[in-house]
């Protein structure tokens, strides 16, 4: 019995320095979504945290690339920033054309992504209305989900759009489109490879 | 030295299954991503062929003795004993390092990134040496649990990315270089490791059929089948970009907004690492009739555990003790050559005596 007691006591220790660098749920910055804009000619990353307030808790970067706003954000905004429950990645019609093919490329070899986040294209006033208003990410990420429904040949998971972009015949991928000023009309559009 | 204790040869089958299957979970490239579809599942066939090959010579002595090997062994001289009990010993370390090696790599790359890859062995090797100093059939029945377990997991991983498979008419075509297909086969004959373990322990099993390991080694087949058409259907292309690919397909599996099953993953490996590890222990110990030596056990741990410390800082040490060719050949000496040397010897020597 004493032995037990002794081995126990000897482990404990060492379970509970795993917790030595852990951080509070509600301190802890996890990233829910990522927009892609363009302002000024200029790339503009925002980085959503997982908030419950109404207004959405944001950061914008300007970068050239995923990889440089993730760095960035992590050194001087968020330090503890965390993409493993990144569910949905939005980007612009107009920075389309330099974020897809690229940073695509760049998240598939990122271990802490999870490749089943949702990807659409969408208006810079659904960017904006993103925002301004909490809500409206959820209602993007139901209509992606509807979309799915009433198309299935739509890619809106990252893992699909990677796989489309990098083999297959066809020579476009489908991703949703959500465009309208506040109501949210998906449709699709086609991508050139 | 503990007194050994005869338990069913199929709780043994099963937990043997069960390491074999353990190879698939811990794959990192290791299947050539230039061969089709078709073709590995041929180099699949192939590969578990040769694993159910290198039972043939264990079953020969149990039919035989109703031993194993080892105690064939026991009644020879010293020296051979010795000489024996120091391959088996080899053998068996390199076995748990080419195990306990990528699991810790996996863990931190993928699942904990903050950890120490020599923490996370060192706490696995201390749970191993409880397990090994407790004997096989403790281990054996820990395999029943863990066989749910794995159940379990198999069907949210498989089920969960059902929706995401895509059929690509180019992956049932045979393309493939020879090189390649001879990788796939060297990869897909590991588990044959399993055969030289069952040749330390088949003395304690009792009841036993030669269905027993055809079972095992179909069902390993099974699931090794399994998780390459999901690998290569439903992660498809991502697989390649990605270390590890059955914790991406983990990953991939979802159920609406309950996504990613990656902790049964996990769980299931580090159960699956932790039972090797412990039979892998249990065996070496037999082999120099030590068997639930605590010290014996501890020392052993102790040297696979500095073993690691090296290959953790040198990659070359890393890539031998990761080497597949390497550890079939060691496999097949072990489970082939040595009983069957064993087995004729023994033959010869009955025949001289009629």
């Amino acid at each position: 019995m004493l032995k037990k007691i002794i081995i126990i006591l000897s482990v404990f220790p060492l379970v509970l320095g795993g917790c030595k660098s852990s951080h509070k749920l509600e301190t802890a910055s996890i990233i829910e979504n990522v927009s892609v804009h363009k302002q000024d000619g200029q790339l503009v990353y925002t980085f959503y945290i997982l908030t419950d307030s109404d207004t959405p808790s944001a950061v914008a970067i300007n970068a050239d690339s995923f990889e440089e706003a993730q760095s960035l954000a992590a050194e001087k905004f968020i330090p503890d920033m965390s993409l493993s429950k990144l569910e949905l990645l939005l980007i612009e019609k107009e920075a389309r054309s330099e974020v897809m093919p690229r940073d695509i490329e760049y998240i598939s070899t990122q271990a802490s992504f999870s490749p089943i986040a949702r990807v659409a294209v969408c208006d810079n006033a659904v960017i904006e209305k993103m925002r301004q208003v909490s809500e409206a990410q959820n209602t993007i990420k139901n209509q992606i989900v509807l979309c799915k429904k009433n198309n299935p040949d739509v890619n809106t998971d990252y893992l699909s759009v990677f796989n489309s972009f990098s083999g297959g015949r066809d020579k476009t991928v489908t991703v949703p489109y959500i465009g309208g000023n506040g109501d949210f009309k998906v449709t699709t559009i086609e991508i050139n490879k | 030295m503990r007194s050994e204790v005869r338990f069913s040869s199929k709780r043994l089958l099963l937990t043997l299954m069960l390491c074999a299957c353990s190879v698939i979970l811990l794959q990192n490239y290791s299947v050539p991503a230039e061969l089709s579809f078709t073709l590995k599942l041929c180099s699949l066939l192939l590969g578990l062929a040769v694993c159910f090959i290198c039972f043939l010579p264990a079953v020969l002595l149990k039919k035989r003795s109703g031993g194993d090997l080892l105690s064939l062994v026991s009644r020879r001289s010293m020296l051979e004993q010795r000489a024996v009990g120091v391959f088996y010993a080899v053998y068996f370390l390199y076995a748990s390092l080419y195990f306990l090696t990528p699991y810790c790599d996996m863990f931190c790359k993928k699942y904990y990134p903050d950890a120490s890859p020599c923490l996370v062995a060192f706490l696995l090797l201390a749970c191993c040496v409880y397990a090994a100093f407790k004997g096989a059939n403790a281990i054996t029945r820990f395999g029943i649990f863990l066989f749910v377990l794995a159940m379990l997991t198999n069907i949210l991983m498989f089920g969960g990315s059902v929706s995401s498979l895509r059929f690509d008419s180019g992956a049932w075509a045979i393309e493939g270089g020879a090189d390649a297909f001879a990788r796939g086969v060297n990869y897909f004959a590991t588990p044959c490791f399993i055969a030289a373990i069952f040749v330390c322990l088949a003395g304690e099993a009792r009841l036993f059929k030669l269905r027993h390991p055809l079972i095992a080694v179909a069902l390993t087949g099974l699931k090794f089948a399994l998780v390459l058409f999901f690998i290569t259907f439903a992660v498809g292309e991502y697989a390649q970009r990605q270390e590890y690919q059955t914790f991406v397909l983990s990953r991939v599996a979802h159920f609406g907004s309950f996504a990613g099953v990656e902790s049964f993953y996990m769980a299931l490996c580090t159960m699956s690492v932790f039972m090797i590890i412990s039979l892998l222990l249990c065996c070496l110990c037999k082999s120099f009739n030590k068997s639930g030596s605590l010290p014996f056990t501890a020392s052993f741990a102790v040297a696979a555990f500095v073993l690691h410390f090296i290959a953790a800082s040198n990659n070359s040490v890393k890539e031998i003790l990761t080497d597949p060719l390497l550890l079939n050949i060691f496999s097949i000496c072990a489970s082939v050559v040595v009983p069957l040397l064993y087995y004729f010897r023994s033959s010869f020597e009955r025949s001289r005596h009629a």
